[in-house]
């Protein structure tokens, strides 16, 4: 039944990418179509066992959307392609057995983050595409940079030495996965039946319990950040330059 | 297959692999760009690396850290985004740009 979504999704791109069908209708058939494509995989992995073309397909859309952030000349586009690279990560984590942190990381990032990021170019959009979008400061210096670090990285990761016996171990499926953190038996459960945690109990109860002094200092860290947005936000221009401006007293 | 190089067969080494690589991406993004507010969605594009690197060493020891320092990251993202987007509208206030070489005197 969901399977027939992907051609109706595919219909719909094929239809906005026709010329004329709508006047700026160049993105939207990209990301139907790339959902479309991305649904058919994930129907077809689910079909064949493969979650490694899972990963490799979501890894191949985090980097082909990741250039896109860093390449693209209008802001607001960088900031919906951005949207790729968070639902890509979502997606690694959902095949690592995170299920929690997937949600978190759509919720808090596409849903909040992303829209803050929206909300700030619009303010300062301007008509013309101003020179600084244009030209890049030292493109060739920043990529060479760039693409020296990942070799370095990812060299030692590529030929690194064989692994020794069964160092690595691959991922299981979530409740499978999530039961490592385990320790926890069912009560109250008729006889013969296993009760597995899911992810979003054993990493909250790991919050509450291992971590719970770096969490209240999470909690800390997000109220100074709602102060200083508040002061940032609220601050008179037309002060002098030097001197104190603002809330400051 | 390229020479002597070991089959990425491991969840967690495929992971630390694509986290260099956004890592690397987002720090091009950031040195080269001069829109502030691309300069900061390259550095978002960096910590997406760092967590895709936490998942995948996640996978690999019998704890729960990785994702819960994910979530860490994942606040401290949130905090970063408000108050440096906040930082960011004051200085188009000011200078009416979002060009970073109208701050250059900031370097010193």
């Amino acid at each position: 039944m969901v399977f027939y979504l992907v051609p109706v999704l595919g219909g719909v791109a094929v239809y906005l990418a026709m010329p004329g069908a709508r006047r700026d209708g160049r993105f939207g058939p990209v990301v139907l179509g790339a959902i479309g494509l991305g649904a058919m995989v994930v129907i077809l992995a689910g079909a064949i066992g493969h979650s490694r073309v899972l990963f490799y397909v979501l890894a191949m859309l985090a980097v082909v959307t990741a250039v896109r952030v860093v390449t693209h000349r209008k802001p607001v586009y960088s900031a919906v392609y951005f949207l790729g690279v968070v639902v890509c990560v979502a997606g690694i984590a959902l095949l690592a057995g995170a299920e929690f942190l997937a949600a978190a990381l759509v919720i808090v990032y596409a849903g909040a983050i992303l829209v803050t990021y929206l909300f700030v170019i619009m303010l300062a959009q301007q008509s013309i595409p101003p020179e600084y979008d244009l030209q890049a400061r030292e493109p060739a210096f920043a990529a060479l940079a760039g693409f020296v670090l990942i070799a370095a990285l990812a060299g030692p990761i590529v030929y690194r030495p064989p692994p020794e016996g069964a160092s690595a171990r691959e991922p299981r499926a979530g409740t499978v996965d999530s039961g490592k953190a385990g320790g926890r038996s069912a009560s109250g459960l008729p006889n013969g039946q296993t009760w597995h945690p899911g992810n979003t109990l054993t990493v909250g109860t790991e919050l509450m319990t291992v971590h719970v002094v770096a969490f209240e200092t999470a909690g800390v860290l997000l109220l100074v950040g709602i102060v200083g947005g508040i002061a940032l936000a609220t601050r008179r221009l037309g002060a002098p330059a030097n001197g104190s401006v603002g809330g400051a007293p | 297959m390229i020479a002597g190089a070991t089959v990425l067969v491991t969840f967690q080494w495929q992971c630390v692999l694509l986290g260099a690589v956004l890592f690397g991406l987002g720090l091009v993004g950031f040195v080269a760009r001069r829109n502030l507010i691309v300069m900061f969605l390259s550095t978002e594009v960096m910590l997406q690396g760092v967590l895709v690197n936490l998942l995948g060493f996640n996978a690999v020891y019998p704890t729960l850290n990785g994702q819960s320092f994910a979530l860490f990251v994942l606040v401290i993202a949130a905090v970063e985004a408000a108050v440096g987007l906040g930082m960011i509208v004051l200085l188009f206030r000011r200078r009416a740009t979002l060009d970073s070489e109208a701050w250059k005197q900031m370097s010193g």
